[in-house]
């Protein structure tokens, strides 16, 4: 394993250096793809998302500067991309709205990926990727920057380029949004 | 504190932000009050439900890896270390560009998305200007036709030393004017302040 210095690794790849740049995408090609499919849904839109984004931070990666982490500018491109991906495919105009019924409709079809843990779990995270890929996409990113990738709120407002009140009003909506959708299969007990 | 506030509170808790103080209270609330008690709840349980690794295999990232090469093999790493091969060479056309990229997107911007209006030269002083002519052009194949053309040439009156492609690319992205130190975007907007087409004086 490369166990280099991530900022040296960084000015190399600026330098035009393609074998450190090499290494940067196996660091975190995975929590790239995490934010994408995140925001996409479908996993061969991720793929190609993906793919943009490493390229794109290729192509810029000589105007990074340092002010931020690496990984935080490599997300803000990966929801930029995601964004104009959801842009040009037009489902924000049909998920701007989360609509509750939708849920109680059933899935849209398609196995759930981690077969680990109960069936009443692994329903349960179906429902809930189900909801969260019918966010606006702003909530969407903010979740899933601050939920899946554990960023902070002070990390996740450089990624997405607003304030980290911004992130923690995003955030409580966004969980608002969810939880009224998904109350039934929440279980919250009221007594 | 209320069940309103409460609810917004436990959102930022979950995130591991609130301050001890505002922390204390929330628990207060909360041991008084199950509708708030059976929102956490939920709120807990949803979070254990998101936040999971997608996995791959890794035969897919190799797959990965191996296509994202081909891809940057096709845009040409020798033009990219070249382009990378001194920085503050860079820097310097990195500037220039800017400077002309500015005013050739005022330029769209005044006589095309802003035709018939009066708009003031207080624009200029951000980059946030810039923003919303790229957004429409999103949305505008026409103006990005037109901004693409007028940037383009703009580039090419710098002369040779200007990768033209590589600029218009780094224009293009967002990154680019962040990299910009407030010096260098203070002297874009005094050189747009002295343009009488621009909106400076006339």
């Amino acid at each position: 394993m490369d166990e280099r210095p991530e900022s040296g690794l960084v000015e190399e790849a600026a330098r035009g250096g393609r074998e450190a740049f090499a290494e940067l995408v196996r660091r975190h090609e995975r929590r790239v793809y995490g934010v994408v499919r995140r925001m996409a849904g479908d996993p061969a839109d991720a793929d190609d998302l993906a793919q943009e984004v490493f390229l794109t931070a290729w192509k810029a990666i000589g105007s990074f500067r340092g002010g931020s982490s690496f990984y935080t500018w490599l997300y803000r491109i990966a929801v930029n991309a995601s964004l104009t991906h959801l842009k040009k495919k037009g489902r924000e105009g049909h998920r701007a709205a989360f609509d509750e019924n939708a849920l109680a409709e059933g899935p849209a079809g398609g196995a759930p990926e981690d077969p680990a843990g109960s069936s009443e779990t692994v329903e349960l995270r179906r429902r809930v990727d189900e909801a969260v890929g019918r966010l606006p996409g702003h909530f969407r990113a903010a979740f899933a920057l601050v939920v899946d990738q554990g960023l902070s709120h002070a990390d996740a407002a450089r990624a997405l380029g607003c304030s980290e009140n911004t992130v923690s009003w995003r955030m409580h909506k966004a969980r608002k949004i969810l939880r009224e959708g998904l109350r039934p299969y929440l279980e919250e007990d009221r007594s | 504190m209320r069940c309103a506030e409460a609810e917004r509170r436990l959102s930022d808790g979950l995130d591991g932000t609130l301050a001890p103080r505002i922390e204390a209270r929330l628990e207060a609330h909360l041991a008084s009050c199950p509708s708030c008690r059976a929102c956490r709840d939920g709120l807990v349980r949803l979070q254990a439900s998101a936040g999971r690794p997608v996995e791959r295999s890794s035969e897919y990232w190799a797959g990965f890896e191996s296509r994202l090469e081909e891809k940057l093999d096709a845009l040409g790493s020798g033009r990219a270390g070249e382009a990378r091969s001194s920085f503050p060479a860079r820097r310097r056309w990195a500037f220039a560009a800017a400077s002309v990229l500015v005013l050739a997107a005022a330029g769209v911007w005044f006589v095309l998305a802003r035709r018939g209006s009066e708009a003031g030269p207080a624009w200029a002083y951000s980059v946030d200007g810039l923003a919303p002519l790229m957004e429409e052009a999103d949305d505008d194949p026409g103006l990005a036709g037109d901004l693409d053309r007028v940037v383009r040439a703009s580039l090419d009156e710098l002369g040779p030393a200007v990768d033209v492609e590589a600029a218009a690319l780094a224009a293009a992205d967002p990154f680019f004017w962040e990299s910009l130190t407030d010096a260098e975007l203070g002297a874009i907007a005094s050189g747009l302040e002295k343009d009488p087409g621009l909106g400076g004086p006339k």
